[in-house]
């Protein structure tokens, strides 16, 4: 019992994880239509900032605060100079963000090298419930995930920015005719999307440690866990990361890890062809 | 199914044919005023005839150590051939192509490993029959069916696809795990024994010049123009009677084929399979190849394949760990400026198969509104 338990509880903030890291991606793909090769080092540089704090001996909050701030400045500078001229071609974007994420990636290769740094958890020990322990870095991970989708959501659906995001979403000439500046809110959501990356990257460097190629750990499961929630809604990629995350902790705790892992990109991708809308079809949030 | 050729031309000039008129008439744009003068000139063969010439004098001229590199540059290019074939002229983004690669490579590997079997009239056909079933398996899979697939959606089900092997090929014992399969026997005709060098590089050339010439017939009739002709305006090919969906899983199936043929040559040049060689690593590595030489040229494949790799081979020594970079912003540029490649320095764009220069400017504008 205890050890169900427990091991639900890690399939869970797994699964929080994942949400975390693919929130941002899949808010650029359902707003902006691109698909963002560069995410998984947006959330590199997030966890590569908080790394920073802490070995220049700052408190380690400090650096998990700043991180999306500063991915988001430089989401919103590279939107502005560079992916803004990918919009007319998705595969162009595709190509073009992974010369970005490729470069991002092996500088910060050149400054780490090839090591693994860890940062601890701000918030160590565990939490007892009765005769179980759970990690409370963990649980505060669970915690924050809630509230940024809680937070995200409202922003989306109850903020006159959110309503101006959608309405570019939904028709872009409308909407410049209306008024809103059309390349300033994709900027906005491109930077607000980096900016989700740079937070994932800064929760998650404790549990998983800061090396070069974290974010390409996470790309690929993004991208499936998008595509299985469906394109084109705040919700969609959600739901998506939360199945794909919570299918790929929970399936090793009953078969070999490798055919688990091997097994959920199946799935996913006969789930896609069958379903190419996704769990949950529909434009706007 | 297939129409007769001018049809075809037809349905992709009408496209075109405004446009490039238009502008034609205008002689705005300097770019195009100089495509249309290069429109009457060939370089192409030119440059194929150079590329060759260089190749086959390349092993009198280089050092020992040399030539073999080469000849893995070859092979290379040989997968890069591969990838050109369905990028470039199809247009479908295979961004898992070293899968087709990779499982060649194993396949033949175990069948030298287990069964003993070298020899260069079994193996070679073996891998690109490997090559050939795997493509057909997944390009079926993802292609046809009762919903057209997206072009992301085949990307990224390419890309899965790699991934997943090499997670599988990492973790079954029976393939190595982590460290592959290491000492290959060499491939052997009779009772020589092809190990690295002159006569391997001049076998892998000629496997380079052979397979070059059947895409170049490929593509250049009306299958491969209908190829082309999907590339540039997919709605108008399918509104023609062309079943583009098949169109596409026969090309899949045929670069994947042809990536296969490129695996085993590697797996027994390099006398070793690791991990790396179905993931996600080599996969891109090719996209890079065929993007900086120009995509949709054929000989643009060959020369980026020679250009990325001999660059890396040469700043390696001093400058390995900011190559990456440099790479990713090369590749940046080339996007960017670039997108049909170095090679676009040589040759106007009316050149490329079923191009017929560069698309208006308000297209590209409206567009870039509303992704």
């Amino acid at each position: 019992m205890a050890n169900a338990f427990v091991a639900a509880f890690e399939i869970l903030s797994f699964g929080a994880i994942i949400v975390l890291i693919v929130l941002g991606l899949g808010i650029i793909a359902s707003m902006m239509g691109i698909f963002n090769f560069a995410q998984g080092e947006f959330v590199l540089l997030g966890a590569y900032i908080t790394y920073l704090a802490y070995a220049k001996g700052m408190p380690i909050w400090a650096g998990m605060v700043a991180a999306p701030f500063v991915v988001g400045a430089l989401g919103f500078a590279l939107e502005a100079l560079i992916i803004r001229r990918f919009y007319a071609a998705p595969i162009v974007a595709m190509l073009g963000t992974y010369a970005l994420g490729l470069i991002i990636r092996e500088s910060v290769r050149g400054l780490i090298g090839g090591f693994y740094l860890t940062v601890p958890e701000p918030i160590g020990g565990s939490i007892d419930i009765g005769a179980m322990h759970i990690s409370a870095w963990r649980f505060t991970i669970i915690v924050i995930t809630l509230l940024v989708m809680a937070g995200c959501y409202l922003l989306l659906s109850r903020t006159s920015f959110g309503l101006r995001m959608r309405a570019t979403l939904e028709n872009p000439s409308l909407a410049r005719a209306s008024g809103i500046s059309t390349p300033l809110m994709y900027g906005a959501t491109f930077a607000f999307g980096s900016a989700l990356a740079g937070l994932a990257g800064a929760l998650i460097v404790p549990v998983f440690s800061l090396y070069a190629d974290l974010g390409l750990r996470f790309l690929i499961q993004g991208f499936v866990a998008v595509m299985v929630g469906g394109v084109g809604s705040f919700i969609g990629p959600v739901a998506g990361a939360g199945v794909i995350g919570t299918l790929s902790a929970a399936l090793p705790w009953i078969m070999a890890p490798v055919v688990a892992d091997v097994l959920v990109f199946v799935l996913a991708i006969v789930f896609i062809k069958f379903r190419p809308q996704g769990l949950i079809a529909g434009k706007g949030v | 199914m297939l129409r007769p050729m001018s049809v075809v031309r037809e349905a992709i000039a009408t496209d075109m044919g405004d446009e490039a008129g238009g502008a034609m008439a205008e002689g705005a744009a300097a770019g195009q005023a100089r495509d249309r003068v290069r429109a009457g000139r060939k370089i192409l063969p030119i440059v194929e005839a150079v590329v060759l010439v260089a190749a086959l004098l390349a092993p009198l001229v280089l050092q020992d150590y040399l030539t073999v590199f080469a000849t893995r540059v070859i092979i290379l290019a040989l997968f890069a051939l591969s990838f050109d074939l369905v990028w470039g002229y199809a247009g479908i983004m295979s961004f898992g192509q070293a899968l087709f690669f990779g499982s060649a490579g194993y396949g033949v590997a175990l069948l030298a490993r287990d069964l003993n079997v070298t020899n260069i009239f079994l193996v070679l056909p073996a891998g690109t029959l490997i090559g050939l079933a795997f493509a057909l398996l997944l390009g079926g899979f993802l292609l046809l069916g009762r919903h057209p697939s997206s072009v992301i959606f085949v990307s990224l089900g390419t890309l899965t696809g790699s991934y997943a092997a090499d997670r599988l090929a990492r973790g079954w014992y029976y393939l190595g795990g982590q460290n592959g399969i290491p000492s290959i026997a060499p491939m052997s005709l009779g009772s020589y024994d092809f190990t690295e060098g002159p006569a391997f590089y001049y076998l892998v050339l000629g496997i380079l010049v052979a397979v070059y010439l059947l895409c170049r017939f490929l593509v250049r009739s009306q299958f491969g123009l209908a190829l082309a002709g999907l590339r540039e305006n997919e709605q108008r090919i399918a509104f023609f009677g062309y079943k583009v969906q098949h169109l596409k899983a026969i090309i899949f199936t045929i670069g994947g084929a042809v990536a296969g043929l490129a695996g085993s040559l590697y797996a027994f040049h390099e006398g070793f399979v690791w991990p790396n060689m179905v993931g996600v690593v080599v996969s891109t590595q090719v996209v890079l190849y065929v993007l900086f030489g120009g995509s949709g040229t054929l000989i643009g494949a060959v020369i980026g394949a020679v250009i990325v790799e001999g660059v890396s081979f040469w700043l390696s020594d001093n400058y390995r760990d900011i190559w990456p970079i440099i790479l990713g912003l090369l590749l940046l540029l080339v996007i960017l400026f670039r997108p049909l490649g170095l090679i676009s320095f040589l040759l106007g764009e009316r050149e490329r198969v079923g191009n017929f220069g560069a698309r208006p400017k308000e297209n590209v504008k409206e567009t870039r509104d509303a992704p």
